[in-house]
Order: structure tokens, then sequence, then C-alpha cells
């Protein structure tokens, strides 16, 4: 009898895994109706053909428009792993576009991942992360993530985490910090960020350094920096080969050496010479840094002569191609030479 | 059903149906007829009509022959015309194929490699931005780390400001303080200076400054001396009134005397007696009377000379 199969084989390039598509416009919606079938092979077939669809942002929008979000919300919580596992990977490629970094906070997606941040699979915290990653570098999705109440147990998960897990972590938490610091103080972020310092991969310190920088932005931030006394490791880390890491640690004791404590405890640190060092490298990407820590430092009387007799460093600073340095320079030079 | 049966039907309806209409209009218009007489149309109007209700009806039937089947088209063979001629392609005349190969395969290898620095422009562009906005978040933090810098030294510096400012006012109240406190000190010095001789001459107005002799003398001897006087002095206000009631008495007696007549001897003696006893102890009272009047007259005198 006549059937629409032609032949017992199938295509050569059909993937047997993905659902096939319907044409046009109807691929999403029957897609969205594979997705609330009961039988577990459907959901995965339609999930694993969403994945593929899902990078071109026309289907994002439509997508969206259809009330996608709602049916991939319940899936986050489905007993199997290769659904969760799709469903986080779908959501972090939507969360790259525009719109769907719109549609998540709309449909309230962020809370129902809070649940995610413990399962026992790698993949899907590994994109639970990348998705509140991509989040917090928007100012209303670093809000989102902030009311989700994510920060205490983003900090908590530092601690035990997988390396990788953790640069997205830090890049989380820099990104949200850089809004509201007070959650993260109360977690005891500074302690955990303190310990990660001194981590062996180049990475994790240098983003560590970072989110320093961020707390110590703003004024708890710097109170609770100068009390835990990461000052010391800060400057123990202008030491350190790896530029990135210099110029973060840089910051982040640029911030804290803005209120008076933490300026006597960098010079109880000798943080000096170590600035004077990066200061005076042509290339260093932590120059800018460096001359305004110098410039916090000379405010007080033993920092400004110290620096008294190192003025012609600063002065061959203002031959340098960027702008701010040479204003930076400029002001470094004026602060030290000011008599009361 | 068949067309003629379905013909015959409308046919009897039709009739049915013209009875009907035949019979409801004359039913109520005209009568019956009277036995013997049938009512007829005729018409009336000028010109004479033909009556015909009834459609001259004639049925005819025609039925078609079922179809046949369409025969198989014959066998055409057109005949043939023309020339037979025959060509061989050898190798190489009709294409080359690697020479008409190269536009194909550039097209594919372009898009192919077209793709692909797309691919690494995107990559590249994306770390471009990346790196874009290391650079601004550096410049924003080294910006907001000099804001915040420039914000503590104004900070402190209204601080000192305002703490010498406050020390200022502090020493301005106390030298004011101070000010007052002398003036107060050289007025009150002055205000006193003169208090010790008024108080004392005040006092020595009101008499506290006394003599203990002279007030001795006063508290004591001179009240005494005072209710002496007042004793003596009542002694002879008592003294004069005793003498005026009897001179009174005296002087009524001696009138009633003398405006009655003389009574009977028997009773005058005894009254001339009572009259001698009253008289002299009216003369003894009267002397008796008469020296302290004496005495008073003497201390009066003494008493109107001081």
């Amino acid at each position: 009898m006549a059937q629409p199969r032609i032949s017992a084989y199938l295509p050569p390039d059909i993937d047997p895994t993905k659902a096939p598509l319907a044409f046009g416009r109807r691929a999403l919606p029957k897609l969205n109706e594979e997705l609330q079938s009961p039988e577990l092979l459907t959901q995965q077939r339609a999930l694993m053909a969403l994945c593929d669809v899902v990078h071109d942002p026309e289907k994002v929008y439509q997508a969206i428009a259809l009330g996608f979000l709602d049916n991939l919300k319940t899936l986050l919580v489905h007993h199997d792993q290769t659904v969760r596992q799709k469903t986080t990977e779908v959501l972090s490629v939507m969360v790259l576009h525009s719109i769907g970094r719109q549609g998540l906070i709309r449909s309230g997606v962020i809370s129902a991942l809070t649940g995610l941040l413990d399962d026992p699979v790698d993949i899907c915290r590994k994109n639970t992360h990348q998705i509140f990653d991509m989040m917090a570098k928007l100012p209303e999705g670093a809000g989102g993530v902030l009311r989700a109440g994510l920060i205490p147990p983003l900090v908590l998960k530092l601690k035990m985490e997988l390396d990788e897990i953790q640069e997205l972590i830090f890049d989380t938490l820099s990104n949200c910090l850089r809004v509201e610091v007070s959650e993260a103080l109360e977690a005891g972020a500074v302690t955990v960020l303190k310990e990660k310092l001194s981590h062996p991969s180049t990475t994790i310190r240098s983003k560590a350094a970072w989110v320093l920088l961020e707390i110590s932005s703003h004024a708890e931030g710097k109170i609770a920096v100068c009390k835990e006394g990461v000052i010391p490791v800060l400057v123990s880390l202008l030491e350190d080969p790896q530029p990135e890491v210099q110029v973060n640690a840089t910051g982040a004791l640029m911030f804290a050496a803005v209120t008076p404590q933490g300026r006597s405890s960098a010079m109880v640190a000798e943080a000096i010479p170590p600035l004077l060092k990066l200061v005076a490298e042509e290339t260093s990407k932590a120059r800018l840094n460096a001359i305004k820590t110098l410039t916090l430092l000379a405010e007080l009387p033993e920092g400004r002569q110290t620096l008294l007799d190192h003025r012609d460093t600063f002065q061959r600073c203002l031959d340098d191609p960027s702008e701010a340095v040479q204003r930076a320079a400029q002001i470094a030079i004026t602060v030290i030479e000011w008599k009361p | 059903p068949s067309t003629p049966e379905v013909q015959k039907q409308k046919k009897a309806q039709k009739k049915s149906l013209a009875k009907k209409l035949t019979e409801e209009q004359i039913r109520p218009g005209t009568p019956e007829p009277v036995e013997g007489r049938v009512h007829v149309h005729v018409q009336t109007e000028l010109y004479l009509e033909e009556i015909s209700d009834r459609i001259i009806e004639v049925d005819g039937e025609c039925q078609t022959d079922e179809f046949l089947d369409r025969p198989p088209t014959p066998l055409f063979i057109p005949a043939k015309t023309g020339k037979d001629v025959a060509t061989q392609i050898e190798e190489g005349e009709l294409f080359d194929f690697d020479i008409e190969v190269k536009p194909i395969l550039e097209v594919l290898v372009g898009k192919t490699v077209e793709q692909a620095l797309l691919e690494v422009m995107e990559e590249e562009e994306l770390a471009q931005l990346w790196s874009h906005q290391r650079a601004f978040a550096e410049l924003r933090n080294a910006e907001f780390a000099e804001l915040q810098r420039l914000e503590e030294q104004d900070r402190r510096i209204r601080e000192e400001k305002e703490r010498r400012r406050l020390e200022h006012l502090e020493k301005l109240r106390k030298q004011k303080e101070t000010a007052e406190k002398v003036a107060a000190r050289a007025f009150a010095q002055r205000y006193l200076a003169d208090l010790i001789p008024s108080v004392f001459n005040n006092l020595y107005d009101s008499g506290f400054f006394y003599d203990p002799i002279e007030r001795d003398i006063e508290t004591e001897f001179l009240p005494w001396l005072m209710s002496e006087v007042e004793e003596t002095l009542q002694k002879k206000v008592l003294g004069r009134m005793m003498l005026d009631s009897l001179i009174r008495m005296v002087v009524e007696k001696r009138l009633d005397e003398f405006s009655h007549p003389p009574p009977p001897d028997q009773t005058e003696e005894p009254d001339a007696t009572g009259e001698e006893d009253a008289a002299p102890q009216v003369s003894g009272e009267a002397d008796a009377a008469d020296q302290p009047v004496a005495e008073t007259e003497e201390t009066d005198q003494p008493v109107a000379e001081e």
C-alpha cells in the first residue's frame, strides 16, 4: 500500500534525536505542544530541536511571544537530567539575545533557577550560572538577581564549586555588587574572597580581585575590607607575575585607600614601593590604577615625604599615550607638592 | 423518483391548489345557485378575453445512453521525415571539466571562506568589545576613585573648617563671658564700695546702735515713770471728781433746803445731827477732798510746768 515513507531507511542527514521541525510559522507552536506532552522521549526531542532553533534571534522573539518561557520554567524541575540540561542550555542561548533577557526578567525565570543551584549535574549548574552571568550584565538583570536573593547562596557556592563555575560566579557577583553590596557583606563575602586571592589559578585570582574592587567602591565595603585585613594580601598581589591580577589588585587598593583607615593600613603594609614599580613600567596596564593609588597615599604626610623623592617617575608618566594616565599623573604631582 | 411521476404530482398539486383558490373565491362571494341553474362566469368588459387558467402542458421524456469507455487512442506514429543524423561527443569537446568546475569551486570555497572569515571577525569584534568594555570599566573606576578621593578630601576639609569654626565660636564666647564677668565685678565693687557706710548709716538711723544706759532708761525707767504719773493723774482726777460730786451734792442739798420750808425741830435735830454728822462728814470729806485737791492742784501745777 502507498505510504508517505518511501524507504525503510531514514534520509542521511536527519538527526534521530531531534524532533522534526514543521514548516515556517508552524515550527515553534508545534514544538510548544510537544514540550507539554507526557512522553519523555517527545519532550527530549523537542528540546534538542529547540536548542538549535533558538540561535536565530527571530525565533527567540517568536518563542517568547508564544509563551515558551512558562513551559520551560515547569521543565526546569523535571526529574530527568537530560531535560533539565537541555532546558538550561536553551535558556542560556535565549539569554544571549536582548529580547530573551527581557522576557526572562518579566516571567520571573530567575527565581525558578535558584532551585537549580544545587543540582547534582555539573552541566545544569554551569548553564544556570551562565544565565545568571549574562543577566547580571544588564542593570535590570542585576536588579532581578539581587531581588531574587541570590547573593548569599552564590557566596556560599564560591567555597565549594568547580573552578569554571567559580569564574562565572565571580563575574555575576562583580556585576551585581556594583549596584548593592550590603547583602554580600552580610554573607561574609570578603572573607571568602580573601581566601580566593591566594588561589593558584590566575583567572580566579584576578576575578576575585575584581570583585573586591567592586565591593570597595561602596562605603560599607571599604569599611569591611579594612576590618578584614585584606589590604596586606592585596599589597602582596601587587608583585604577582600576571598583569591582570596586578591591574585588579591595584584597582581594589585604589578604592580601599580612599578612607583614612584604608590609607593608614596601606602605608603600614608598605604599599608604596611595589606601586612605584608598577608606575615606572611603561607598558603596565596597572599604571592608571597605580598612579591613582599613589595619589591617595600622598595625602598622608608620610606618604608625601616618601613620594617627593620619586617625582621624576610621575614626570615620565606625563608622556604616556593614554590621556587618562597623563591627567592622573598631573593630579598626582599636584597632590604631592601641596603644602598645607 | 423519476421525472414523470414528479410531474404528475406537481400537476395534481396545482389542480388542488387551483380548486382551493376557486372554491375560496366563490364561497364568500355569491350564494349557491338555485336548483336547476348553474352559475357561469360572464365577462362584462368591453373587450372579451379568452380565459385560460390551465396552461397547455405536454410531457416529453428523453434519456441518454450510458457512457461507454473511451477507446484507447490509436497508436499514432508520425511518418518519419527528415534525415537521420548522428553526433558523437568526444572528450574535451563539450566542456573542459577542470576549467568549468573552477567558478563553481571558487564560489563554494569562497562562500565557505567568507563564512569562516565572518565568524572569525565576529569573534575578534567580540574580543574587541570586551577589551573596550574593560578599558572603559578601568577608566570609570579610576574616575570613581578620583571622585571618592576628592569627596574624602572635601569632607576632611569641611570637618576641619567646622571644628575650627566651633573652636573660634567657643573662644569668642569665653572671651565675652570673661569680659562680662570683669565688668560685673568692677561694677559690683563700685556699688558695694559705699555699701558699708550706708549700711552703718541706716542702722544708726534706725537705732541699732544705742547707748545701753540710755536704752535702759528709756525702756524701763520712763514707762514706769509714765505709769506712775498716770496713776497720780488718775488719783487727781478721781479727787477732782469726788470734789465735784461733793460740791454737787452740797449744792443740791442746799438747793433743796432753801426751796423747801424748814422742817419740824424733832426732825431737825436728827437732821441737824444728821446734817452735822453729814456736815462734818461732808466737811471731813470736803477736807479730805480739799487736801487731795490741793495736792492735785499742786501736782497739777508742777505737771503743767513740766
